[in-house]
């Protein structure tokens, strides 16, 4: 049987197209935003009331002022923070009842019609309860976000377990490995691409759960911040805590995006 | 049906089976195959043929019948036995070697002697070149090959094959199975090869099963008597290849 290489695999030409891909694709985005910005600018200081619309380069201004006082690391790290450990605990503890429910479906069949009900509850109506139960800081905003992304974890995984390929388990039972081993070599890894999926649309989801609880009672983060601005009828503060949340969930998108590739490797 | 010979490797008898009692898929299906023989099962679509492997490797349980392997009542998978799929059933997220580990591993080979026994795979096959890469990288050849040396690996003793080369250009085909007759002269274990491909069969197997449509019976079993060692692009100019794919056709077709 001959060696020769049947495709050949074009690495470099195809490494350097993806670059040039890349720069043209973040020149595009720059210039998008830019315009958008440039627009907006005019808009604000030629058609619409300044109480209504805040400048962009007034908001630049504050942004820059809050950061030289601290204050929007104080705002933000507490916003940031909550998310994230909200996202965290979300995928710590959904994964394995997702997995649960894959390798149990009596269990998940008892269980599948309460837990859709909770899902579909609006828990903004839940907030109040977990002030109340859980007071005015940081954990009541962690939960808070939990209960937004643990759902869609949940039934991401569970989806992924059933979306196995059938042909795969065959092969390794046919060799007679373990069940840790199937596991381990084909479970785990075809529910990977799922669970980042239900990651990366519990980025916002855990954005929204921390901001509402700051909403609700807080003494600081950027949800607070943007609530004590609209009581003063401070527009630019308002657009100041916005344009803050926008750059977070802009940031962990792309942090869940680099960490997705690094673990999907094998999709190149 | 006779007594199990001593050395049949596979033997199933009177075996049947329906999903759901109304829909017979294989009735009364007498089977025998000996140790070292290469046999292949061809028939009409949905026939039943590889229902007929999966039975044999224990992923489903007949209706009627018993199915042995070397003696022994199949329940559950049996030892040793290796199953090729016609989907390569690679893992996609492992790379060339990993893949092929995975049949080092079921078959607890200690670890210190995988990258030998890797290396020399990877060299039967013709893979060294490609080892780290994925299987989505890969043609649909090599990926046939790198399931192949996952088999390989596990060293199984009996070889069931479910239309392995079925999804392969005609060149490919052929020369992936002059590759499996190589490997199997030089293992003498016994091969259950399904295909659909009536020349496939005939130029790699010492005996064809022809099967009958729905529900699957066995019609007929055709000794090939062509010299071994064969090349299986040259076995196909000899009159006797001919005569013998043009019987098994008709047999087919005149269903």
């Amino acid at each position: 049987m001959s060696s020769a290489p049947i495709e050949p695999i074009a690495e470099l030409s195809k490494s350097s197209a993806k670059t040039k891909r890349r720069i043209a694709l973040l020149l595009a985005r720059l210039a998008l935003a830019a315009s958008i910005l440039g627009l907006w600018e005019y808009a604000a200081t030629y058609w619409v009331d300044p109480f209504w619309l805040a400048k962009p380069s007034d908001i630049a201004v504050r942004l820059t002022e809050m950061a030289m006082s601290g204050d929007l690391w104080l705002h933000g790290s507490a916003t940031i923070t909550n998310a994230f450990l909200g996202l965290l605990f979300s995928v710590l503890i959904g994964v394995p009842i997702g997995l649960l429910f894959g390798a149990n479906r009596f269990l998940a069949d008892t269980i599948e019609p309460f837990f859709l009900g909770l899902y579909s509850l609006p828990r903004v109506a839940l907030a109040p309860l977990f002030i109340l139960w859980l007071g005015i800081g940081d954990l009541s905003k962690i939960v808070m976000a939990f209960s937004m992304v643990v759902f869609v974890v949940v039934l991401n995984t569970y989806e992924g377990v059933r979306a196995v390929d059938r042909e795969l388990l065959d092969m390794i039972r046919v060799m007679r490995g373990s069940q840790f081993y199937l596991a381990r070599k084909v479970i785990l890894p075809s529910v990977t691409p799922w669970v980042f999926a239900s990651i990366r649309a519990g980025v916002g989801l855990a954005l929204v759960g921390a901001v509402l609880g700051e909403f609700l009672g807080a003494n600081r983060g950027l949800g607070w911040y943007v609530e004590f601005s609209a009581g003063r009828l401070d527009v630019i503060g308002v657009f100041s805590g916005l344009f803050a949340l926008l750059a977070i969930g802009i940031g962990f998108n792309e942090v869940a995006r680099a960490i997705e590739a690094r673990f999907m490797r094998y999709r190149a | 049906m006779s007594e199990i010979s001593k050395n049949s490797a596979v033997e199933m008898r009177d075996v049947s089976l329906a999903y759901e009692a109304s829909i017979p898929v294989l009735r009364d299906i007498n089977l025998s195959i000996s140790e070292g023989e290469f046999v292949s099962i061809v028939g009409p679509s949905g026939c039943g043929k590889s229902t007929l492997l999966k039975l044999i490797s224990g992923m489903i349980a007949p209706n009627g019948g018993e199915v042995r392997v070397r003696g022994a009542k199949v329940v559950g998978t049996p030892p040793s036995i290796g199953f090729m799929f016609q989907r390569d059933a690679l893992l996609p997220w492992a790379s060339v070697i990993d893949n092929i580990r995975v049949g080092l591993e079921c078959a607890r080979v200690p670890k210190s002697e995988h990258e030998a026994r890797i290396q020399s795979l990877l060299a039967l096959l013709g893979l060294e070149e490609f080892g780290s890469h994925y299987p989505h990288a890969l043609s649909g050849g090599m990926r046939q090959r790198t399931a192949l040396g996952r088999l390989l690996a596990y060293a199984p003793e009996i070889y069931l094959m479910d239309e392995p080369f079925g999804a392969l250009d005609a060149l490919t085909k052929i020369s992936m199975g002059r590759e499996l007759l190589r490997i199997w002269s030089e293992q003498k274990r016994p091969v259950l090869f399904v295909t659909h491909d009536i020349e496939e069969a005939v130029s790699l197997s010492d005996r064809v099963i022809v099967m009958s449509g729905r529900p699957g019976t066995i019609k007929a079993d055709y000794e090939v008597t062509l010299s071994r060692p064969r090349d299986p692009r040259k076995v196909r100019m000899l009159p006797e290849f001919h005569a013998l794919v043009d019987k098994i056709w008709s047999d087919i077709t005149e269903e």
